[in-house]
């Protein structure tokens, strides 16, 4: 065998290299030889893995596999001549080799522990994957370039197969009428965790052997089977085939030979099959197959076949330009320089820093850690005293925090520098972020509404000893967050004046001094005097205030005159008072992202269009479009014709200063004269005019003289 | 969505606003169809929210989720109709387009946000599993589905078809992408109906209908309740999916960032301005889409100080028209004041001061090329009279917004990023009179060979 596995190594891809690259595809007529032997020794190794079941009831697992390794260590001490052959193996090699020994002790123990645990076939399900698999599959977890969708959907099937194992295997419906040794155990998991108790503490159950003798050929075809056939086989199958088709055609016989023996091993068909026939036909309870075994089998293949299948890497590549040839050429370092970026920890600070640099997105922090905290305690505290509604309530509360998570992205992000894509800056986000936690509480409102509709047609009887400890929480967490925000809310105008044009309040510091303006502002008092991220932030706490609120004050009045009404009128009014504080935000947001021209500066801009009227030698002005991009910026473009007279450098100017008075501080300003029309006029005549034009011109002043004058 | 205010003193006026704006819509036929639509699926909302009640499903009222989400759609469907009709007023002077933008991305972060009540409804349905009533669910299922159906196929929804086609693949469709590219390996005659890019909200009803009907048999074999918990996370993640890239294209119009698709060819046209004579560099450049489709763009452009500002701006201008529907460019110099007082206001471009540092030099006699006054294409005097003429400039109030949005360009076919944008140009100019010259004026075709004349009117190179 070794030498036919030596000889194949160079015969295969002389036999496979054709002409021209990428994957090389070997005539499959070829290689069925090797796809049969490759079926036909796993079927084998489960064979072989269902009879060394049968022998650890017997044999105590310490033994067991120390008469397993030493068989297969003779054997392949006979076939390999590691000793006799090859080159002397250096001390550094030693170190190497015990380490990689006593690795592989401990995991061929627990493969059999195990094997013992859940039986032949979920050991098999769980174990018999080959290294590729894994591979892949752990590349989708844990990197970014897990190579397409494929492979995700290959991992979401393993993980689905997993948990269909793990919580839909009720492998203990027959086993509860079957006379287990340890007793019955609820699921293959609790089984596991309740032996590996039993195996720390005592190891010596069962050491029960009667004649070591009849059990040699039992050892023989484990050894032969699991370890020797399928070793050798399994490398030559490697070297002939791609590693790929290897893992694929290895892994469908396998689990199906597995499924079709957790069904019949016991069955007397099998008998013969079997090496050791002691065992009684009492324990054919055990272990059985379930539906859940039998999806998650499915699952199984299914994932192996795809993660095992060769990923499609070139698919990333970015296209970077033309060979001489005409050949495209592709870069494919995208994946390297992804990997280069900064370590976890490093990450977290360098974000914690930028957090807790700003005020606005610093408060945020500070109340979502408070928030969370609040939830964690209630979450851990309803688990302990197993209560579901302080479980159901931390959901709630976890629910609440996206909208402080969102806020505080849009916070941080808001301070990033201008990009391409971002010509403005990402001010803007903010704003949006507003919008959307605007949504996000009429939808609460909404369900509210919902709900306590729902609940005044039908009033539930209420348990309320528990909710009002949490309610009291929630209100104290809530109030706190309150404070800070419009606390900061003051705060924010002496730290960054002028960027919070918004509010009535920072255009008494603005250089021009209109102080007389009273209109525009709409919406409350309460969250004027900030951005719209904040303000969505500060009507979220708002929000859950209320909520806790009414939470009391309806506990107390059930208590004290058991009006059960009371609840579901409490939440009518919180949703429609959560609904109104919304609407002025909602309205305002759309108005920025709608480009109007900002309420607040109508007046202002009026005058200044009428003071730029007035400038000398301008004759009149066209598509004025003024707009706030972000708390800070409001932009500006308009289109002004002059005379030819004068100068246009001057006119921008003008306008520029009278325009910067009224509030905008990004300006386009395109000054036309009559030239201007005439020149559109003369480019746009039309390709084939201006073709022979330039011929015609070129021409003449090639024929003039050499020097290009016309 | 949004539009809804409820204050007090304006209420009265304000409805009787929306009641006016509603009429106009309502005058127009396509609309009564989606009206007609908007009834049935308020009447089967209705019925889904009873069933769910009464099942008490989890999946199924994530399924009614999705129908309430048709019903946001039927209304951007409206919304996109009266954009159409709206001019634009002084206050909202780009004109309405950004409503439709502003109503895909609300419905589908509406959408969102409900998957996300479901998500956490479903969390806490796992630590206590109540029991379903399976008598309804089917019906559901297949009531919502054919619905879904029905309304998606039959009412052509402008705004959400351009941006199903134009944001990136959700999961799903990648998913399904994948798995039907292998199917057509296998059997080559299914390409015509797998291969094309399907649609992402057939896609999610249907694969919605097949969590429910999984749902629904397994819960009748094996009563297996969590399996409906299970498949409302599904329905859930599916619709998290969907919703996201579109949400993402939608917000980064309202955003005002400039489409990635576009940056290659606003990069050559960039270079292309800064290329011409005079132009010493191009700073402050924003460009971000107006509406679905049409680019707005402001660009700030600083010239030698001997070029002409009229000449540079008209070849900026018309460069970059190609692209970009709405501009603004800012022409100007560094130290205008100087050569003013020292040669008189008219005579600022008669020949270059040799010795500024930041002036590239160039070849002094070039001056007479430019000194031209009258235009920048000397032939134009024997060329016919041109077909439109900004003669009277003051008057010509808005010659460059395009307001003709009955011809926008919505469906026509747009797979790739630069298409709208081509087709866009076809009527994009909205100059009248223009017509007879459109044909060649795609952007594309004609780019090159205007880059080689311009090369030979604006600067010749020894």
């Amino acid at each position: 065998m070794e030498e036919k596995y030596g000889g194949d190594v160079l015969a295969g891809p002389g036999g496979g290299g054709g002409g021209g690259l990428g994957p090389v595809d070997v005539p499959s007529a070829r290689l069925t030889k090797y796809i049969v032997l490759l079926c036909f020794t796993k079927l084998l190794k489960a064979v072989g893995l269902f009879e060394s079941y049968d022998l650890l009831k017997v044999v105590h697992i310490v033994q067991f596999i120390f008469i397993l390794k030493l068989g297969t260590a003779f054997f392949m001490v006979l076939f390999q001549k590691p000793f006799s052959s090859g080159k002397t193996i250096t001390k550094h090699q030693w170190i190497k080799i015990f380490k990689h020994a006593v690795a592989g002790c401990i995991i061929s123990l627990l493969w059999f522990f195990g094997l013992t645990l859940c039986g032949p076939l979920r050991t098999l399900l769980l174990f018999e994957h080959s290294d590729i698999v894994v591979i892949s599959l752990l590349s989708v977890l844990f990197t970014s370039s897990g190579g397409g969708p494929a492979k995700t959907r290959g991992a979401a099937f393993f993980i689905i197969a997993v948990i269909c194992l793990l919580l839909f295997d009720n492998d203990d419906l027959m086993a509860k009428m079957a006379e287990h040794p340890e007793g019955h155990h609820d699921s293959a998991l609790t089984h596991m965790l309740y032996t590996a108790i039993g195996f720390l503490g005592v190891a010596d159950h069962k050491s029960k052997v009667e004649s070591w003798f009849s059990l040699i050929m039992p050892f023989t075809t484990v050894i032969f089977f699991v370890m020797i056939l399928d070793f050798y086989v399994d490398s030559m199958c490697s070297v002939k085939m791609e590693v790929s088709k290897c893992a694929r055609y290895g892994s469908f016989p396998i689990f199906i030979s597995a499924l079709l023996f957790g069904n019949f091993w016991t069955h007397p068909i099998t008998d013969q099959l079997r090496a050791m026939n002691k065992a009684a036909h009492q324990e054919s309870t055990e272990h059985v197959l379930s539906g859940g075994v039998v999806v998650s089998a499915v699952f199984f293949i299914l994932s192996a076949n795809i993660l095992s299948s060769p990923s499609k890497r070139g698919q990333k590549g970015t296209l970077i330009g033309y060979s001489p040839e005409g050949t495209p050429l592709y870069n494919f370092m995208g994946d390297a320089f992804q990997h280069s970026s900064q370590s976890i920890p490093r990450f977290i600070k360098e974000s914690l820093k930028q957090i807790l640099e700003e005020n606005d997105s610093r408060q945020i922090f500070y109340f979502l850690c408070l928030n969370l905290l609040f939830t964690f305690v209630e979450l851990f505290y309803g688990v302990l005293t197993n209560s579901l509604g302080l479980i159901s309530d931390g959901f709630h509360m976890l629910f609440d925090c996206s909208a402080l998570v969102m806020g505080l992205f849009a916070a941080l992000m808001s301070r990033w520098k201008a990009t391409r894509i971002f010509s403005y800056g990402y001010g803007r986000i903010e704003i949006l972020s507003g919008f959307i936690n605007g949504l996000f509480l009429m939808v609460i409102a909404f369900f509210v509404f919902m709900e306590s509709v729902a609940r005044l047609i039908d009033p539930p009887e209420l348990d309320t000893h528990m909710l009002t400890p949490v309610s009291v929480g929630g209100l104290i967490v809530n109030l706190i967050g309150i404070c800070a925000f419009s606390h900061g809310h003051n705060h924010s105008h002496g730290a960054s004046q002028g960027s919070c044009h918004s509010s009535d309040h920072s255009h008494s510091h603005h250089a021009h001094g209109h102080s007389d303006h009273g209109h525009g502002h709409s919406h409350g008092s309460i969250g004027g005097g900030m951005n719209a991220n904040m303000r969505g932030v500060f009507l979220h706490v708002l929000a859950d205030t209320l909520g806790s609120i009414g939470v009391i004050v309806s506990t107390v009045l059930i208590e004290q005159f058991g009006w059960f009404i009371a609840d579901p009128l409490c939440s009518l009014f919180i949703a429609v008072l959560i609904f109104l504080s919304v609407v002025p935000l909602i309205k305002d947001a759309c108005q920025v992202l709608l480009l109007r021209l900002p309420p607040e500066y109508e007046k202002e801009l009026h005058t200044a269009l009428e003071k730029i009227q007035k400038i000398e030698g301008l004759i009149s002005y066209r598509d004025p479009h003024f707009w706030r991009h972000s708390a800070s910026v409001v932009a500006g473009t308009i289109h002004i014709q002059v005379t030819s007279d004068v100068l246009e450098q001057r006119i921008v100017q003008q306008v520029t200063g009278i325009l910067k008075d009224a509030g905008v501080n990004n300006l386009t300003i395109q000054v036309e004269k009559e030239a201007y029309f005439q020149h559109m006029s003369g480019l746009s005549t039309g390709f084939h005019d201006v073709l022979a034009m330039t011929k015609q011109m070129e021409s003449m002043k090639y024929y003039k003289d050499g020097t290009y004058i016309m | 969505m949004g539009t809804i205010h409820l204050f007090r003193k304006p209420q009265r006026s304000f409805f009787g606003k929306l009641l006016q704006e509603f009429r106009l819509v309502a005058a127009d036929r396509r609309s009564w169809k989606i009206l007609l639509f908007g009834a049935i699926n308020l009447t089967c909302t209705g019925f889904l929210l009873m069933w769910c009640n009464s099942t008490n499903s989890i999946a199924l009222t994530a399924y009614t989720y999705l129908t309430i989400f048709d019903l946001f759609s039927l209304v951007t469907c409206l919304i996109s109709y009266w954009v159409m009709m709206r001019k634009p007023s002084p206050a909202y002077s780009f004109g309405f387009e950004r409503l439709e933008v502003l109503a895909v991305f609300a419905s589908t972060v509406l959408a969102q946000l409900g998957a996300l009540f479901i998500l956490k409804e479903s969390a806490e349905r796992f630590l206590e599993q109540p029991e379903i009533h399976t008598g309804r669910l089917l019906v559901g299922t297949f009531v919502a589905l054919s619905f879904n159906l029905f309304t998606m196929l039959s009412i052509r929804n402008k705004p959400f078809a351009y941006v199903s086609e134009a944001a990136s693949t959700s999961w799903l469709q990648e998913h399904v992408a994948d798995l039907s590219r292998s199917l057509c390996g296998i059997i080559p005659g299914l390409s015509s109906i797998f291969l094309p890019r399907m649609n992402p909200f057939v896609l999610i009803d249907l694969a919605g209908a097949f969590a429910l009907c999984i749902t629904y048999m397994l819960i009748e074999i094996n009563n297996y309740f969590a399996v409906d918990t299970a498949s409302a996370i599904a329905i859930a993640l599916m619709t998290f999916g969907t919703m996201y890239p579109m949400s993402v294209y939608s917000g980064k119009v309202l955003l005002q960032t400039t489409p990635p698709h576009v940056i290659g060819q606003l990069d050559k046209l960039i270079r292309e301005v800064s290329t011409l004579d005079g132009v010493l560099e191009v700073r402050n450049e924003h460009f971000w889409t107006l509406g679905f489709g049409s680019l707005a763009g402001s660009v700030h452009v600083r010239i030698r100080r001997d070029a002409n500002e009229q000449m540079v701006l008209a070849h900026v201008t018309n460069r970059l028209y190609t692209l970009v529907s709405t501009l603004t460019v800012q022409i100007f110099k560094d130290d205008w004041i100087r050569p003013a007082l020292l040669s008189g206001p008219v005579a600022a471009n008669v020949l270059n001061f040799s010795d500024h540092h930041h002036i590239i030099p160039m070849p002094p006699l070039k001056g007479t090329d430019e000194s031209n006054p009258v235009t920048s294409t000397p032939a134009k005097h024997s060329s016919p009279p041109p077909e439109f003429s900004f003669n009277t400039p003051g008057k010509n109030v808005s010659p460059v917004i395009l307001l003709n949005t009955q011809t926008r360009p919505y469906g026509l076919g747009l797979n790739h990023g630069h298409t709208p944008y081509s087709s866009m140009l076809n009527q994009g100019h909205g100059v009248p009179g223009i017509g007879a010259t459109q044909g060649f004026r795609t952007g594309f075709t004609n780019i090159p060979s205007r880059y080689g004349t311009n090369n030979r009117i604006g600067q010749p190179r020894p």
